[in-house]
Parts: C-alpha cells; structure tokens; sequence
C-alpha cells in the first residue's frame, strides 16, 4: 500500500504536468484562431465555439493519430486480414517507432544529466552518429554480407555519437568550459559537418542537388518486429529498451555508475573520497553521446533509410523534457518517451488534418519542462500541499 | 610542498598556476614575435595594397600600400613586446586588453599575405564585421548584467527570437496602420514610428521573458540552466507555431519597416573612416553607447557595486543590508530589455522580416564574448568584434578568391566560439555565485 501510494505520489506531477501544458497549449490555439476570433465581436458565443473546436479537432488528430481507432484494430484483427491490421495498428506501431530514438536520447540525457553535465547536444550526437552509420553502410555495400554491415554500422553510429559528445566532456573537465555553450555549436556544426558529407557523389542520392544520402533500405535494413506490410516497427525499439535496462543497472549497481552520480551530486566532494570526477565527466559524455548516436543509428539504417542534415528534427530537445519528467530514471525515460513518442506521431497528423502546426508541441514541452522543475508552480495550480519534509516526519 | 599543504592551501596553487599560465603566454606570444621576423625576411618586396572607399560604398577609394614584409614587422614588434611585459609583469598583467594591439596587424598581414600583391577594399568587411558585432554585444551586455548580479542567463537566445518575432509582427502592424506605400511622402515617418514600436515590443518581450527566468530561479529555485532552457526550447517553439499559423497565411503581418544605416551628419563625411564607422546601422551606435553607460554603472556607482556584490558574495551583500532578490530581479529585467533589442535587430535590419529559427546561435554566442571579454562591456565589445569578423569571413574569402566550401565557412563562429569558451586562449573567472540559488532571510 506504502509503496503504491509513494508511486502515485511520484506521478501524479508529471501527470499534472502534462496535462497543464497540454491545456495552455490549447489556450495557445485558441488565440491564435483569427479566422473564428474575428467574429468574437458579432457572435461570441460561435467565436469562442469554433475556436474551442478547432482544438478538439487538433488534439482529437493528435489522440487518433498516436493510438489510431479501437474499434477498427478489434475489426481487423478479427477478420484476420492482414492489410486491414497493418492499416488499422500503424498508428500505434508509428508511436512506438518514434518513441525509439526518444529512449535512446533520453536516456543519453538522463546518463549525462546524472553526472552534472547539461547535455543539450543529443540533435549533434544523433545526426552525427547516423552519418557514420550511413558512412559505414554505403562504403560496405556489396562487399559485405547484410548482417554484417548492419552491425558494423551501428558499431560505427554508436562510436561516432560517443566521440561527437566526448568532446563537450573532455573540454569541460580539463578547461571548465560551459558544456551548454559547448554542445549547442558542436550542433550546429554536426548539422554543417553532415550537409559538407552529402556534398560528395559518395553518400548523396544520384540525380538530385538534394543533400539528402543514397537509399539504404535496398540492402540493409533492421529486421521488423511484425512482419505486416507497411509497419516499420524493428528490432531498434526493442535494443532500446535492453539499453534502458543496462543503463538503470550501469547507473545503479556498479562502481563507475556511482562515481558518476557522485560526480553530478557534488563535485568536491567526489574528488575529495578520491574519485576522478574529470573522468567521471568525460565518460558520462562519452556514454551519452554514444546512446545518442546509437539512436541515430537505428533510425538511418532502420525507419529513415536516408540520411539529411534535418533527421533529427528537434529530437534531442525533446529528450531534456522526458528525461526531466523521467526524473532522471531508466524505466520512467521508457514511459515518458513512450508518451512523448504519441505526442510527435499524433501531432504530425494534427498537422495534417487540422493545420496545428507540429511546433506547438516544442512549447508544450517547455511548459512540461517548466512544471516539473517548480513543482510549486503545479502545486499552487491545484492547490496540493507539499509533502512533508523527511525531516519533520522523523521528529 | 606535499598534498596536504597544497589542499591547505588552494590559494596558493591557484596562484602558481596562474604564474605558470603567464610564462607560458609570455614566452608563445614572444615566439610568435620572433617567428613574425622571420617571415617579414622573405616577404619585403611583396606589395600590400588594402583600399577603402573614401566618402561611400562604391565611390572613391583611397589605397593603402605597404609591404607584407613591413605588416610582418609591425605584428612582429606588437607580439613581441606585449611577450616581454607579460614575462617582466607575471600574472598581474592586464594580457587581454593589450589583445587588441596584437590582433589587428596579425589580421592585416594575414589579408595581405592571401592577397598576395593584389588591391582588395576593406570597408565593407570591416562596417560588415561592426553591424555583426552590434547584435552580439547587446546579448552579451545581457549576459554581463544578469550574470554579475549572480543569475546564469542562458535564454539570452530564446529572448532574441521571440524579440525578433514580436519586433517584425509589431512593427508590421503599425506601420499597416498608417495605410502609406513606400512611394508616399508620409512614409518615413509611418515606417520609423512602426520599427519604433517593434524595437519597444521586442524589448518588452525580452524583459517579461527575464522576469519569468527570474521568478523560476528566485522563486521556485529551479536550476537556472533548465530555467533558460525552457526558455529557448519554448521560444522555438512558439515562434515556429506563430510563423506557420498566422504569419505564412497573413505575409502583411510580416513584412516589417526595415532599419537603414544612418549618417551621421559631420562624422560620416570624414574620409575612409566616416563610411565605416559613422554610416553604418544605428544599432551600432546604440551598442557603444550601452557599452559606455554600462560600464560605467558597473565599475563607478553604488548600484554596480550593489550588483557585483550580489553575484560574487550574496550572503556579504545580504548582511550589509542589500536586497539581493530584488536587485537580481532588476538586472534580469534590464537584461531581458537589452536581448530583446538585439532580437529585434535581426528581423527589423538584417532580414528585413522575421523567419523561423532566425537567433540560430546568436544568443549563445553573445554568451561567449561575454565570458571572452572577462565580463566586462568593453571586453565584451572587443570580443563581439572577433566574432563579427569571424562571420564576415565568407566574404572576405571571396573578395580573395579563396575556395572554401560554405559548410566550413558557416561553421568558423561556431567553432570560434568553441575555443573562446575552452579558454584555449587564456581563462577567466567569472562571478563567484552566478547560477547559485541565494536564500534571503
């Protein structure tokens, strides 16, 4: 009973969270709803009305497009068809394909985040991690068989990621340097760096000025889970699940993990107990960077199929906002990439269907961000008393 | 000396080090003099001819000729004797001020040598590298201001996109409403009073913005580098959503008065100079004068030293009577006015409208010359210029005709940024309590 009351204590403001920043992203809508505000004037009522259900509609696109129609994936399974399966699951296989890379970033945040450094650089990590996969890949194109080149690239993705991030890591530790200011322009430079790789005939697409890389899907691909036509659900989510499980025991039950917490606790103290917090650093950096790019990795050689210097697409901002809501744990990084993966699969079809545009969703996770990091704020909004300090309870 | 009298006393060792980190300066910059001669050796009879337009861009030009050779020289005696006092003087030495003798010629003779004998017109690249340094230097005074008064301000790039943003959408909107086409006698004055307003908005936006990052910091002692961090993530994102919803649909909310350069009477008429200097975007002017007010507010009133107090011992500052809180609020504010007005320099005077993820980088890199220039305004404004050089190193590099991929080229700030914060270049200590929560009783 203790135990399930401590739990639901613990979600219940990332839940609160969620749900706030989702209602002000309403508000958002709403007000920027000239076409039915326009008539607040002569029909308030009907203003206000369509205004309102242009937001149902959004977020009505949003739920549908993240979890697809109930009834329809009971009808399909059971008339056995698989093309109507295929169709009427995508929506949820998409979901949980968006969500892998979000687990890969976010547990490459909450890794860095653990030991003090403020990886804001997951976007540079990945991208730079899948133009080593991609590299890796086209260059062993028919030389060498399938499995092999999917394993090496990966290997590759996963090194380039690590090294991309090492950097920040090695900076900050031996000359101080901010490793905000740091992983911010070493994205920009991921971004230049792989836009100056898909100059080249090597990896860009023939015919086409387009920096975007060959299709790689024709000869190496990560085996599907389901194997129905058009679901694209592969064996990365599940890596990624086995990499929450090595990192929550890699954080939590070996001596590296905890000389890296203590690290990101308190620095003095760290190096005073005799531990090398630099290395600490650079290694959570390394590791950090290499999850990223491992991400990255999958994504390019798995889902994607082509590389383009905007693969990314503000994932590794996304990652800070659940790894916060995470608090920093391996399993709740799984459950809040989960959440996070139908927000970006369900806001895509807002887009679509009901012109939201899916950038909203960035100020939703900032308002996330915001309320669980001042969980007074979402306290005062729901008039929840704080939990009494540890200290208290023992006196 | 054995460890424990080292951790006794760490004063000590941070002095040794920094006595070590000097004769190492001391003695690179002294090589470099040296090695500066031995290039001048082979380089005398090399013609360097730099021309700069005399009254305005595309008139006449007066032309500068020297020899490579000489610049070697020149650079030569700077490195060299800055190298010396830095050896005679040891740690104390003031090393960075004396950067701005040292970098010019060494800059001067790099052009010189790249253009190998052949005339290249200079004004452009430096007036281009000054309008650059403006925007940069508004930001980083931002940063000087709420980091001496002990509050991280990592939103400085947020501030300026949602102050670009508001600026072109304000200033659009006014100047829509005096209904004047640009061929209307009437319209400057509609197109000054609109780029007014926008530049009013954007610094109002800016100032709510640091009042938020305040609150979240003060009040609810959230992490002031997450605090920021919300703060650009949502900036980006509420931008985006404005540019795609309402600005795509309605071009006529986004087609803002732009900022000209201004001459300034007498001054600009001055030869070679005047055209540089004195015509040039009026942000230029407003960024030196904020450099001269604020360091003066910072370093010669009671308010500065107030605010010094409050980020390098709160709890001092507190005992004295001080309210620390409340000045940190203020130097937010203030910093949230300056970042909004550099915001608005993008969309009002570089851009000529406002376009999605426009700060790219801007705000972080004011950050940069913040803590390059030692956080000091004028430091701060030197450094601010190195940046804005860095950025006109495209076109410098095709005045030379030097092929460079563009990848490369649009990564130099970044990458400059990356060495100014490694401290590659010497390191400096920043205010002591900056980004630490203060409890006031």
């Amino acid at each position: 009973m203790n135990r399930l009351q401590s739990l639901a204590r613990r979600s219940l403001l990332p839940i609160l969270a969620v749900v706030t920043a989702l209602l002000l992203g309403a508000v958002v809508i709403v007000i920027t709803d000239f076409e039915n505000l326009s008539k607040l004037g002569s029909d308030p009522i009907a203003a206000l009305g369509g205004a309102l259900a242009g937001v149902g509609r959004g977020y009505g696109a949003m739920l549908s497009g993240a979890f697809g129609d109930p009834g329809r994936i009971v009808t399909a399974l059971q008339s056995g068809n698989e093309k109507d399966i295929a169709t009427a699951i995508r929506p949820l296989t998409e979901t949980l394909v968006a969500s892998t890379p979000l687990i890969f970033t976010g547990l490459a945040v909450a890794i860095s985040f653990r030991a003090g450094m403020f990886n804001i650089g997951g976007d540079g990590q990945l991208i730079v991690g899948a133009l080593g996969a991609t590299t890796t890949a086209i260059a062993l194109q028919g030389v060498a068989p399938a499995a092999v080149i999917l394993v090496a690239a990966i290997v590759v993705g996963t090194i380039f990621g690590g090294a991309w991030g090492f950097v920040p890591g090695f900076l900050k530790a031996r000359t101080g340097a901010h490793e905000v200011i740091t992983t911010i322009m070493l994205n920009y430079i991921a971004a230049q760096v792989v836009l100056f790789a898909l100059r080249g005939d090597f990896l860009r697409q023939p015919g086409g000025g387009q920096p975007i890389s060959k299709v790689m899907t024709t000869f190496v691909d990560v085996p599907g889970i389901l194997p129905l036509p058009g679901i694209r659900l592969d064996f990365g989510f599940v890596v990624a699940l086995v990499m929450a499980v090595v990192a929550s025991f890699f954080l939590f039950r070996t001596t590296k993990g905890f000389e890296l917490r203590s690290a990101g606790f308190n620095l003095t103290a760290a190096r005073y107990a005799g531990m090398s917090a630099g290395g600490s650093i650079m290694l959570a950096m390394f590791l950090s960077g290499a999850l990223a790019g491992m991400g990255g990795s999958f994504m390019v050689i798995g889902t994607v199929g082509q590389l383009s210097n905007d693969l990314s697409g503000g994932i590794g901002f996304n990652a800070i906002a659940l790894a916060l809501l995470a608090g920093l744990r391996p399993t709740g990084v799984v459950l809040a990439a989960l959440l996070f993966g139908a927000l970006t699969t369900g806001g895509k079809l807002m887009g679509i269907q009901s012109g939201i545009p899916f950038d909203l969703l960035f100020f939703i996770q900032a308002l996330v961000i915001m309320f669980v990091a001042a969980p007074g704020l979402v306290r005062t909004i729901y008039r929840i008393k704080p939990p009494k300090p540890e200290a208290e309870v023992a006196a | 000396m054995t460890a424990a009298a080292v951790i006794a006393h760490p004063e000590g060792l941070a002095a040794r080090r920094a006595l070590r980190a000097a004769r190492i300066r001391g003695v690179v910059f002294a090589a470099l003099g040296l090695i500066s001669f031995y290039f001048a050796a082979s380089a005398l009879e090399t013609a360097a001819l730099f021309s700069f337009w005399i009254d305005k861009q595309g008139g006449q030009s007066a032309q500068l000729q020297t020899s490579v050779g000489a610049l070697w020289i020149v650079a030569g005696v700077a490195s060299g004797v800055v190298g010396i006092l830095q050896l005679v003087r040891g740690a104390a030495f003031p090393w960075r001020r004396w950067l701005f003798i040292v970098f010019p010629p060494y800059i001067a003779v790099t052009i010189a040598a790249l253009l190998n004998g052949t005339a290249a017109n200079l004004t452009g690249v430096i007036s281009g590298s000054l309008v650059l340094a403006a925007p940069i230097t508004l930001g980083a005074l931002a940063g000087i201001l709420s980091e001496r008064s002990g509050m991280l301000n990592i939103a400085l790039e947020g501030k300026m996109l949602a102050g670009a943003c508001v600026a072109s959408i304000v200033a659009s909107v006014v100047l829509n409403t005096f209904n004047v086409s640009p061929s209307d006698p009437g319209y400057g004055t509609a197109a000054l009073v609109g780029a007014m307003a926008g530049i009013a908005a954007a610094m109002l936006t800016g100032a709510l913005m640091g009042l938020l990052l305040a609150w979240l910091g003060i009040r609810h002692k959230v992490d002031q580098i997450i605090a920021g961090t919300v703060i650009n993530i949502g900036a980006v994102g509420i931008t985006n959503f404005l540019f795609l919803r309402v600005l795509g649909r309605n071009t006529e909310l986004n087609t803002p008065p732009t900022i000209e350069p201004l001459r300034l009477p007498l001054l600009a008429d001055i030869p070679v100079l005047g055209p540089i200097f004195f015509s040039t975007k009026p942000y230029v002017y407003v960024a030196i004068i904020f450099v001269i007010i604020l360091t003066y507010l910072l370093f010669r009133t009671r308010w500065g030293l107030r605010l010094r107090a409050s980020g390098e011992k709160p709890a001092a500052a507190g005992t004295v009577g001080i309210n620390v809180l409340a000045i940190r609020y203020r130097a937010l504010l203030l910093a949230g006015l300056l970042a909004g007005l550099a915001g608005s320099y993008l969309s009002l005077s570089a851009a000529g409208s406002f376009q999605m993820g426009m700060s790219a980088g801007k705000g972080f890199i004011a950050l940069a010359a913040m803590i390059f220039g030692a956080w000091h305004p004028i430091g701060a404004l030197g450094a601010a210029l190195v940046f804005g050089f860095a950025d006109q190193a495209q076109s410098l590099l095709s005045i030379l005709g030097v092929q460079v991929p563009p990848q490369l080229l649009n990564s130099v700030p970044y990458i400059v940024t990356i060495i100014v914060v490694a401290g590659v270049v010497g390191r400096v200590r920043g205010p002591a309590s900056a980004g630490m929560p203060y409890e006031q009783g």
